[in-house]
């Protein structure tokens, strides 16, 4: 496709129907009330020249170039403020009209540089087409005069320049900050003649900026400017496609010359978000064409030996053979795998088909079991499905939004905006989080109740705010009678005295009444929103957590409707879709169990194999069963278990315990160093396929290039398969969609050929909801009726004890992604080089710790070191890293600590110690030296 | 070394203590029927005649229903 | 023992500045038991410091009184009323006073501007009274009928503004005063706070009341650090008076009243660029619609009027809008109160009703030129207002005489030049003063002011006078017809009378 440019509409759209009927140079046209006079000529086909307005921003008024003249009415007001009214004829074009606009481009003009043919916008800047489009023939006020052309660049952002000399003032950079970022971190400053764009007096790099490109997107000149675009120049064509980052699934234009990707423009169609983005998904592309990826394939016998570089055939029948070596000698259980939420649904399938037909187990897991698998549960028990009820747009309609274990700021930063957008708006915010985020108090946003927990205390804190609702008779009795069922066990359970917010005060942390009075706004104040993170999931309750959610969510009518809902955010850009393939053990696609004889009927009918009705192992049992010896070979698509699984040392012996282990991913990561067969993958620049972000949304990933390993990854899958015995193929991966919608009741709805059409569907996608579902459980739950589960709160193992006295908790931070595999291989590492220690000043205090110090970490299993950050963002007794860095580590510290229902690690609760890193013991030491990190979410 | 089935086991059976015993001795099982590999299942089985006492009596019983 | 002479001091800033402290203090020292009442200005600035001393015949004036002659004239019989060459006798007969008619300074300089009592003895409080007793759309449409109009210069009719406040739906309403006098020769808002403070709280009480808005605040520019403190000590005696807080005046309404203080930006005039600025926000003006009545502070309808339109509320509640209406002419009602300043012999404050002759208030009542030279211009309504050549000062001063005129009568400031003035300059003023206070917003603005020095310059330098001057056109044009607000759209007021009125002045200087 040639370069794809948005019809620019000036004005966001107005909501409602088209009503007022206007006419604009003889056009009529009809639209909603409040419509802005130049987005009604817009779509009436009549462009009204303007540079400060632009359809994603609020209209401005400020460039006075849109002016129009309406039949009885004063004067020549400006279009882009200007509303509509009924019956109103405009005229867009006439004498005077075209000299004032002449007029304002002469000023305009007047103080900028006139290096058009030179300049990194040239072919893309606004203020040349209006010069253009107005007629400016001459500069009558010539170039002597007042102007800023010595103004000097601010080239501090590594993604973008500011070039203060062409800049324009319309202020678009700023309002993108404030308005769709909602960081504020740009302002005007000085007044009149001297109004300039500033970071608040700072460099872009020093100060608010989080370089999200908003600004960069929104800004009609060259003034910011990717340096992309002015090291290569203009892009010459679109490819749309997702970014490969979080579970939000941004969509995005790839503008590209030739091959060479250029820049990543988020797109405005998309539905997850609508032209906004972060730094990472518009920025961090750089890993996909790092010198660090692995391009061929490679193989040895052992571990120790060096890598084999060998062509694709010979990587391939060295895999098959071995593992059906392996299979020959152990049994056909002794070997699996595991499915990677990084790489398409398609690429998902084929490799859970691989496992289950060819090699004829149901040993096949996915990363999503270290992060959200306890959604997959605890939804499932009370909902009846396994996942968030409500699309993104739905927080628009929210009254209360309650943030558990989240921090979407940095996590799901396109995310944030949008909520930022409506808690800006007055939604009233709850933010139930050990650690102060930046929610709890960011640019006019300030937390109504922050529920500073103690980690590890979730289910007791949902739990009594639930027994608040019940006792103080804020339940909602209607939706409950008529939607819900075992309803009355439940509420004798919650009611319970244990269950009150006096009698967890203490332990928890959470001052009763500040609870008590979360739980009523929760309840009462219109319609409550719960989202949450890895915060709920990666504890030893996180199923329990879930399912308390549901229960409060249940219990207040808070679910079927715009503007509610339980809303787990996604880590992976496809952790939804994988799951939604049949990544786990014991679920075929579309979550249904492998005992059901007529699903699996089903599959063996089209697959052609005979399926086993009993589940498979999980990952950590994988580790298990290595150890103790039935488990011997595992094909890992896309997942750094060594880095990212909790206690490193436990992985890696399993690792080293198998016969064979195959990676299949972009670097020679941690896993590989103990792997047999590397098969190089491919980055999302290069897929053909689909993602399923967090709300469900199937989204189109169109290859930008080719691959540059000569394979696509299910290529690879289905020759190994084939190379088994097993007959797989495939010519494009619309026929795999096509496979997975045949067989999949959710899906059926779903092709390629719907994706182009719509741009992306919510699944349930079926004969009944041929375009999707935003929002679940509207008139009924998945399961029938809503369940009730009891959700008795039961302490973790790990405790804080004399030896380990703090408590650690992890999260991640905006700039790094993960395991920091992608994010450490762009210029992201300029925000984050390093994994830090936040610890409370009273802890560092009493450890004799400064700000800066370098600090060893120990937990029962393991130690690292890292630098400490003296943070009151912490309560005392809890510290706080991101994992980002392999040289940190964390996982080394985490422990074999799980989800009772998932076995989803219990990343967020690790009794530690800390200390001055001179004072390390010997044997921490030794641990440290593994220098083996992180988890993965 | 504790056997992880054992340890695995232990911890859903805690989650269950609020539970009529019956009831939950059958939803462990069905827990357990719906998640575990049949060689975990087998090693529970080993465990539950082998080291009886390590098993919380909840998970015993609901292991002992998994014994057909 | 008789009792003590009260003698009243002004405390009003113009007085302070010429020295009223040490002149009250000097009194105080002089000897005799005097009871010292600090009042604001009767607004005859070259009198200050006015010292008026009570009598049997009335408050007998003596101005302007230096401190180092008090001795001189309290020996002189200053206490008892004594004649003396800077005696003006009974203050309220002097023709300057007597000729006015004051509505809205009908306390100032009379009474203590923060004693509640002297406020409620000079018929304060009447027209909240009567305003409490009838319903809030009596009240809207008592402002309506009264004919009074915005007088911070854009004359929209009050109460119109204040019906679409009332008329929007919505918890939360605001009354905004503009007292952000920015100006130049306007000073009436400034003496007006300073001399009867409660006016302005009285009046914004009734405009609360009126729409539904339960609080209000009072927006001062921070060179007026003596209004600031004056106002901010009237909202506590009041407070306390119950005046304002929950229950005004025992009625069971609310109402409380908050001041904050600019930070210098003449543009925070501008309203939306004020309520930025309440907002906390850089002052930038808005583009309207939508229109503060409706979308006004923190997004809430908000009534935002001036000093003078406020202060004239109580009035006409407490005289009935027939009394109000009665006075000026065409649809120029009520009263306006003229400020006299520049080369003007007697400058102060003057208020009468619309319909007198700018003539006659410049040349009857100030006394023309202070250097005692012709007068060639008069500029009327602040820096962006039109220059009035000699030969038009027959203008009456009223809204639509002036703007069929290419002028506007903005918030009353008068400024007079004698024929000494270079009008080229004062154009090229007009541009400088746009761009030094300028927003920065709208390119018209922003640009457009900074090039009109230029090109001015350039006229004046003998540069292609004709194509400038031409440029000159298009830039006023575009300016009055492409701006975002009044800043930008009234610069060219100036510029374009100069041209018109005095273009030789233009030409070629060697």
């Amino acid at each position: 496709m040639s370069l794809l440019k948005e019809h620019d509409l000036g004005t966001p759209a107005k909501p409602g129907p088209a009503t007022v009927s206007v006419e604009v140079d003889g056009m009529p046209v009809t639209v909603p009330e409040g419509t802005s006079v130049m987005r009604a000529a817009a779509l009436s086909g009549i462009d009204v020249p303007k540079l400060c307005a632009t359809d994603s921003l609020e209209a401005f008024g400020s460039c006075r170039l849109c002016l129009v003249e309406i039949d009885g009415r004063r004067g020549t007001p400006a279009s882009c403020t200007t509303p509509v009214a009924e019956g109103m004829k405009v005229r867009t074009q006439t004498p005077k009209l075209e000299k004032l606009r002449q007029g304002v481009m002469e000023l305009y003009i007047s103080d900028h540089p006139l290096d058009c043919l030179t300049c990194s916008a040239n072919g893309d800047c606004e203020l040349q087409d209006m010069s253009g489009e107005v007629g400016l023939r001459q500069v009558r006020y010539g170039y002597d005069g007042a102007n800023h052309l010595a103004e000097k660049t601010d080239s501090s952002n590594p993604y973008f320049d500011f070039e203060a000399s062409k800049c324009i003032a319309c202020s678009r950079c700023v309002r993108a900050c404030g308005e769709v970022q909602g960081t504020f971190a740009l302002t005007i400053e000085g007044r009149g003649f001297e109004s300039k764009v500033s970071a608040g007096g700072k460099s872009f790099m020093d100060s608010e900026c989080v370089s999200c490109g908003a600004c960069v997107q929104a800004c009609p000149t060259a003034t910011l400017q990717e340096k992309s675009v002015i090291q290569l120049g203009m892009p010459s064509r679109s490819v749309i496609t997702t970014c490969a980052y979080c579970g939000v699934g941004c969509s995005f234009k790839a503008e590209l010359r030739g091959t060479e990707l250029v820049r990543m423009v988020p797109h405005k169609d998309g539905g997850a978000n609508e032209g906004h983005s972060c730094v990472k998904g518009r920025f961090a592309f750089g890993y996909a064409t790092h010198p660090d990826r692995v391009l061929t394939p490679m193989v040895r016998e052992s571990i120790s030996d060096e890598w084999r570089v060998v062509d694709w055939d010979t990587a391939i029948s060295y895999t098959a053979t071995r593992l059906r070596g392996i299979q020959a000698r152990h049994g056909t259980g002794a070997i699996g795998g595991i499915t990677s939420s990084r790489t398409t649904n398609e690429e998902v399938y084929v490799v859970q088909k691989m496992i289950r037909a060819a090699f004829g187990n149901n040993n096949v897991d996915t990363c999503a079991r270290v992060c959200h698998s306890p959604t997959g549960y605890g939804l499932k028990q009370t909902f009846g499905t396994s996942a968030g009820t409500q699309d993104f747009r739905s927080v628009a309609k929210a009254d209360v939004i309650m943030v558990i274990g989240a921090n979407p700021t940095d996590g799901h930063p396109v995310f944030a905006s949008r909520m930022k957008r409506r808690l800006r708006e007055g939604a009233r915010l709850i933010v139930v989080d050990p650690r102060r985020i930046d929610l709890v108090r960011s640019p006019h946003i300030q937390a109504a109740h922050h529920l500073q927990l103690a980690p590890g205390t979730n289910v007791a804190v949902v739990n009594a705010m639930a027994h608040v609702v019940l006792t103080e008779g804020l339940v909602d009795q209607e939706f409950v009678a008529q939607r819900c069922e075992d309803f009355d066990g439940w509420a004798e359970f919650i009611a319970r005295p244990e269950n009150s917010p006096e009698a967890v005060e203490e332990l928890t942390g959470v001052p009763a009444e500040e609870l008590r009075a979360a739980a009523r706004l929760y309840a009462t104040g219109g319609n409550g929103a719960i989202y949450y993170g890895l915060g709920v999931t990666e504890h030893s309750q996180g199923s329990t957590m879930v399912m308390g959610m549901a229960n409060l969510a249940m219990a207040t009518g808070n679910i079927g409707r715009e503007g509610v809902g339980v809303n787990p955010l996604r880590g992976q850009n496809n952790v939804q879709g994988s799951c939604d393939m049949g990544s786990f053990p014991h679920e075929l696609p579309g979550y249904r169990h492998v005992s059901d004889d007529a699903v699996r009927a089903v599959f063996e009918d089209m697959w052609g194999s005979s399926l086993l009705p009993e589940p498979g192992l999980r990952i950590p049992n994988m580790f298990d069963a290595a150890i103790e010896g039935s488990f011997r070979a595992i094909f890992v698509q896309g997942e750094d278990i060594a880095q990212s699984d909790p206690n490193t040392k436990h992985v890696t012996a399993a690792l080293r315990a198998m016969e064979l282990v195959v990676v299949q991913d972009l670097f020679l990561n941690e896993t590989a160093k103990f792997a047999h067969v590397f098969l190089p993958g491919t980055s999302f620049l290069e897929k053909d396929g689909t993602f399923t972000n967090a709300e469900r949304r199937i989204n189109r990933v169109r290859p930008v290039m080719a691959p540059k390993t000569g394979k696509h990854e299910w290529e690879i899958v289905a020759e190994i398969a084939q190379a088994m015995g097993y007959p797989m193929r495939y010519d494009h991966p619309r026929e795999i969609m096509a496979e997975i919608a045949a067989l999949t009741p959710t899906f059926s709805g779903v092709s390629f050929e719907k994706l182009d059409k719509l741009g992306s569907v919510q699944w349930p996608c079926d004969e009944k909801a041929p375009e999707g579902t935003p929002i679940m459980h509207m008139d009924g739950f998945v399961r029938g009726k809503g369940r009730f589960v009891q959700t008795p709160f039961v302490p973790t193992r790990e405790r804080s004890t004399r030896k380990f006295p703090l408590i650690l908790t992890t999260g991640r931070i905006l700039s790094q992604y993960n395991v920091g595999a992608q994010t450490r291989r762009t210029q992201n590492v300029a925000w984050h080089p390093e994994d830090v220690l936040e610890i409370h000043p009273h802890d560092a205090e009493v450890r004799g710790i400064g700000d800066g110090d370098e600090v060893t970490l120990s937990s029962r299993v393991g130690a690292t070191s890292l630098r400490a950050v003296l943070s009151d963002r912490m309560p005392v007794g809890v510290v706080y890293t991101t994992f980002h860095h392999p040289v940190t580590g964390a996982n080394v510290v985490t422990t074999e600590n799980s989800d009772w229902a998932t076995n989803c690690p219990e990343y967020k609760v690790t009794a530690v110690q800390v200390g001055l890193k001179h004072s390390v013991a010997p044997v921490e030491r030794a641990a440290e030296e593994l220098r083996v990190p992180a988890t993965v979410d | 070394m504790q056997s992880p089935q054992v340890r695995l086991v232990n911890e859903i059976a805690v989650q269950f203590h609020h539970w009529a015993f019956d009831d939950a001795a059958e939803a462990i099982a069905a827990h357990i029927r719906t998640f575990w590999d049949p060689r975990m299942r087998s090693e529970l089985l080993r465990r539950v005649e082998t080291e009886p006492g390590e098993l919380d009596p909840l998970a015993l019983a609901a292991a002992r229903l998994l014994d057909r | 023992m008789t009792a003590p002479v009260t003698v009243y001091v002004p405390c009003d800033s113009a007085a302070l500045s010429v020295g009223a402290d040490l002149v009250a203090a000097e009194l105080e020292a002089a000897g005799r038991p005097i009871r010292v009442v600090r009042n604001g200005s009767r607004g005859m600035l070259w009198l200050e410091p006015l010292v008026e001393v009570v009598t049997d015949r009335g408050r007998i004036g003596y101005g302007p009184v230096e401190p180092e002659r008090v001795g001189d004239l309290v020996a002189a019989g200053l206490l008892d009323g004594a004649d003396h060459e800077l005696c003006q006798g009974v203050v309220d007969q002097l023709p300057w006073l007597a000729d006015q008619t004051r509505i809205c300074f009908a306390r100032v300089g009379i009474t203590d501007p923060l004693s509640p009592e002297d406020y409620l003895a000079h018929g304060g409080m009447a027209g909240l009274r009567r305003a409490l007793a009838r319903s809030g759309g009596d009240v809207v449409a008592e402002v309506t009928e009264s004919g009074l109009r915005g007088r911070g210069g854009a004359g929209f009719p009050a109460g119109i503004k204040w019906k679409t406040v009332a008329d929007t739906p919505g918890p939360d309403k605001f009354v905004c005063c503009n007292a952000d006098e920015g100006d130049s020769g306007t000073f009436a808002d400034r003496m007006l706070m300073e001399g009867d403070p409660f006016t302005l709280v009285e009046g914004m009480t009734i405009a609360g009341y009126a729409v539904g808005a339960q609080e209000g605040y009072i927006y001062i520019r921070s060179e007026y650090p003596d209004a600031v403190r004056t106002m901010r000590k009237a909202i506590e005696i009041a407070r306390a008076q119950g005046w304002l807080g929950g229950d005004v005046l025992g009625s069971g309404v609310r109402f409380d009243l908050h001041v904050r203080v600019g930070a210098g930006a003449y543009i925070c005039g501008e309203e939306t660029a004020m309520l930025e600025s309440l907002e906390g926000k850089r002052g930038m003006v808005r583009a309207k619609p939508p229109i503060p009545a409706i979308t006004g502070l923190f997004g809430k309808p908000t009534v935002v009027n001036n000093v003078l339109t406020l202060a004239s509320v109580p009035a006409i509640l407490a005289d009935g809008a027939p009394a109000y209406q009665a006075l000026g002419v065409e649809r120029s009602r009520g009263t306006q109160v003229f400020q006299l300043a520049g080369n003007i012999a007697r400058g102060g404050v003057f208020e009468t009703a619309f319909g007198l002759s700018l003539r006659d208030l410049v040349e009857r009542y100030g006394g023309a030129t202070r250097t005692g030279r012709p007068i060639r211009a008069v500029q009327v309504g602040g820096p962006l207002g039109a220059y009035v050549p000699e030969s038009g000062l027959d203008l009456p001063l009223e809204y639509e005489a002036f703007a069929s005129a290419g002028a506007m009568l903005g918030h009353g400031g008068i400024v007079v030049f004698d024929d000494t003035v270079d009008m080229a300059a004062m154009a090229r003023f007009a541009m400088e003063f746009c761009a030094e206070e300028s927003c920065g917003k709208c390119t018209p603005c922003r640009v457009g002011a900074v090039r009109g020095v230029e090109v001015i310059d350039r006229i004046v330098a003998g540069e292609d006078p004709d194509g400038n001057l031409a440029l000159l056109g298009d830039l006023c044009e575009l300016m009055t017809d492409g701006s975002l607000c009044a800043m930008g759209g009234l610069t060219p007021m100036p510029v374009r009378s100069a041209l018109l009125h005095f273009p030789d002045d233009f030409t070629a200087r060697h």
